[in-house]
């Protein structure tokens, strides 16, 4: 069994030229084998009729020394009576033929048996010649004639007894010759059954071989070749392929190779079906756009979610049915036509506007329409999205009167600021005013009215910074702030800041030491704020620095930020007061209000005019003494806020 | 007001108009002028006859309030200009507690000469005042040809 299976492997594992030689080799073999048989037949055959041949003549020669002999031993007994010449023809005619055919018999004869026999045939005849010659010499001789008749009887008899002897012998060899002629015979048929046996044989092995290399070829490489085209077959149809031998051979390796053809084609396939389905689920599930797809003529053939949500049709409701059923009436005669016709000559068509749902009412919809081809660039058909604007409009229009409100709103609070500001500074300016001219023609009065005038002034001016700085605050938050913002140069604000404000800080008794930039440092910011957030920073250190020694302003470039310090080494503020510096009318110290000049709102002020800018104000406390700081952008912020315009 | 090229007395001589809705603006605006020696100020706290005086008067300067009721100083600023000869150097003085940028610009665009917050330092207004009745002076001087 293994030896079997050994074999077919072995087989199945040469290729295919040695097969289709073995399968033509074979029969060709088993017919030259059959010739051969066959020739060897009939030689035998021709053989065999030799022999009978040769016995019909062995016993044709045989009979013919018996009557030659019989016939000239009768001629010469009668040329012996009659001393008649004519008797001695059939003796003359045996003397000149028996040679040749004793000659011919000796030839002829092969069976060992025969040959005794014919060995002793060729004696008696001899004899019987030499007793015929001894005969009919004393038939001649006169003198044998008148003397003893009986010499010549005797020699009579004698020959006739070597006749019967020889006769006797010539039968033994005749019979002898019958049995070999019998078994000869018997061969020759023996042959001729053998040659017809083998004839049928050869032919049946013969058509064995063919069938045997018919079914070779039907059975091992045709089968296995209809295998394989099942096997492409089903490659072609994408499905699994039947497994195959792994056999070594041309069909084998074809086999292999079409097998991993197709594990790579059905990877792909799976990989392409996998991406298809994850593409199909999430067009399907896509819940905010409706996607679906329309044939050449504008027949709806494919419907996702977000269509079903935005237009109400279920997918089975609308399939089959023409798309030209979501514009309504005043649109459906012409725009589908005109979108296929523009999607069909541009590739895309985009339109905003009315769509029907399936309830009848409309929805304002942004729709793309997209013609598809195929590989040869043939119109299949065309994929058409739509999106739902209604909620858009709607919040667009909010958002629309929302800013209108604002600007309304920010208009009016402009408006009452405005207005704000004039009533507030008209009695300003009669009190002012007044109190100015009254300053001025100060002679006329009397001391204590002259102190009543001063306080009045004081009074009067304070609230007008109050008031001044409470409308900016004001302009600020309501995004009124005028700020005019441009490229500046900090060393050189600082220089001017510097100049105002020295005879402030000298006036308190300090050093101003002024600390510029090495580099041209520029700043996206508005001049006059910038001046006025430093001046309200170096006037408050003066302010506030009773026991100290100096005031120092300085700036340097701090990334995409100038940084501006102002810096003093007097008392400084307590930490817990840190927190509320920038708080409007929280000033520090409730108890210095007497003492120190002031609103209340500049470190508020300032640092809503930073922010407005782009920048940052802090306080940090070094070692020793106070140091504010607020920082610029260099550039104009991306996105500039409406601020100020 | 020394070197000046117009005598004193010639300027408080001039014509002054002064409108604005408050009382007190205009009695303030009018003590300053008295005291500086003015003596032919003409004053309406009702801008809706300010045009009718402007007319009337002809004034040489206008102290002109904006922020008023029924009519602004703007409208009558244009009113003023329509009324007024082409050539007619007759200037007119802003005063007004609105201090935005926007209402200055405005103001100067539609032809005043000078703009003056409220409220005002009153040596400031006087001196301005003055500037600008010489500055009129010397352009009538020069429009009547070499003297």
């Amino acid at each position: 069994m293994t030896v079997l299976r050994g074999l077919t492997r072995f087989w199945a594992d040469r290729p295919l030229a040695l097969k289709g030689l073995v399968v033509v080799a074979l029969p060709l073999a088993i017919l030259l084998g059959a010739l051969v048989l066959l020739y060897a037949a009939s030689n035998a055959e021709v053989r065999a009729e030799e022999d009978v041949r040769r016995a019909v003549a062995i016993q044709r020669d045989t009979y013919q020394v018996h009557a030659l002999l019989a016939e000239a031993a009768a001629g010469v007994r009668g040329y012996a009576l009659t001393g008649e010449p004519r008797f001695l023809e059939p003796y003359r005619k045996a003397e000149a033929e028996l040679p040749q055919t004793m000659q011919r018999l000796d030839e002829a004869i092969r069976d060992p048996e025969v040959r005794g026999h014919f060995n002793r045939i060729n004696d008696l005849t001899v004899r019987k010649r030499e007793g015929l010659k001894r005969i009919v010499d004393l038939a001649d001789d006169p003198a044998a004639r008148r003397g003893e008749p009986s010499l010549i009887e005797q020699a009579l008899v004698a020959n006739k007894i070597v006749l019967d002897a020889m006769r006797q012998e010539i039968d033994l060899m005749q019979r002898r010759e019958s049995v070999l002629l019998e078994q000869r015979r018997a061969r020759v048929d023996d042959v001729r059954d053998r040659f017809l046996l083998l004839t049928a044989i050869s032919a049946l092995v013969g058509l064995l071989g063919s069938l045997a290399a018919v079914y070779l070829f039907s059975t091992g490489i045709v089968r296995r070749v209809r295998m394989l085209e099942a096997n492409a077959e089903l490659l072609a149809r994408g499905e699994a392929l039947t497994n195959l031998p792994e056999d070594a051979d041309e069909i084998g390796k074809l086999a292999q190779r079409l097998a991993r053809a197709s594990a790579l084609l059905r990877g792909r396939e799976q990989a392409l079906r996998e991406s298809e389905e994850r593409f199909r689920l999430v067009i399907e599930e896509v819940r905010d756009y409706g996607i679906f797809a329309l044939d050449r003529d504008g027949t709806v053939t494919s419907w996702n979610l977000g269509a079903q949500r935005i237009k109400g049709w279920e997918a089975d409701e609308i399939l089959g049915h023409h798309f030209s059923r979501f514009y309504p009436d005043e649109t459906r005669a012409f725009l589908p036509g005109e979108m296929l016709e523009r999607a069909r000559t541009a590739g895309t068509a985009e339109d905003e506007g009315w769509r029907l749902r399936k309830d009848g009412t409309r929805f304002w919809a942004n729709v793309v329409i997209t013609a598809l081809h195929d590989e040869q660039g043939e119109l299949r058909g065309f994929a058409k999205v739509t999106r739902d604007m209604s909620e858009r409009r709607r919040s667009e229009e909010a958002l629309r009167v929302a800013r209108e409100e604002a600007i309304a709103a920010s208009l009016a609070k402009s408006e009452f600021l405005s207005r704000t500001s004039h009533e507030l500074r008209t009695p300003m300016a009669a009190i002012l005013g007044f109190g100015q001219l009254l300053e001025l023609d100060e002679d006329a009065l009397d001391p204590r009215q002259r102190e009543a005038v001063s306080q009045i002034m004081k009074a009067g001016r304070h609230l007008l910074a109050l008031i001044n700085d409470l409308l900016d605050i004001s302009s600020i938050e309501a995004g009124g702030a005028e700020l005019e913002n441009a490229e500046i140069d900090l060393g050189e604000l600082l220089q001017e800041v510097h100049a105002l404000v020295a005879p402030v800080v000298s006036a308190a008794g300090l050093q101003f030491s002024l600390q510029g930039p090495e580099q041209p440092l520029i700043a996206w910011a508005d001049r006059r704020r910038v001046v006025q957030v430093m001046l309200n920073l170096v006037s408050n250190a003066a302010k506030y620095n009773r026991t100290g020694t100096m005031v120092r302003l300085s700036c340097r470039a701090s990334g995409r930020f100038v940084r501006v310090e102002v810096e003093d080494d007097g008392p400084g503020v307590a930490s817990a007061e840190v927190p509320r510096l920038f708080t409007p009318f929280d000033r520090l110290g409730q108890q210095n209000r007497s003492r120190i000049d002031g609103t209340g709102l500049g470190l508020a002020l300032s640092k809503r005019l930073i922010e407005s800018m782009g920048g940052k104000i802090g306080y940090e406390a070094p070692d020793h003494g106070a140091r504010f700081w607020f920082t610029l952008p260099v550039r104009p912020p991306a996105t500039k806020r409406g601020a100020g315009s | 007001m020394t070197g000046s090229l117009v005598a004193q007395s010639e300027i408080h001589a001039r014509r002054i108009l002064i409108v604005d809705d408050e009382e007190a603006n205009i009695l303030l605006l009018s003590s300053v002028l008295e005291r500086e020696g003015y003596g032919n100020i003409h004053t309406t706290t009702d801008p809706t006859a300010a045009l009718e005086a402007f007319i009337r008067i002809e004034p040489d300067l206008v102290l002109l309030d904006l922020m008023m009721p029924e009519v602004d100083g703007f409208q009558l600023l244009e009113a003023f200009r329509r009324h007024d000869r082409p050539d007619a150097f007759r200037p007119v003085l802003v005063l007004t507690a609105d201090t935005t940028i926007a209402a200055r610009r405005r103001a100067l665009a539609l032809g005043a000469k000078d703009f003056v917050s409220k409220p005002f330092d009153v040596v400031e207004i006087a001196l301005r005042i003055a500037n600008l009745l010489e500055t009129r002076i010397l352009y009538e001087r020069l429009r009547a040809g070499p003297a």
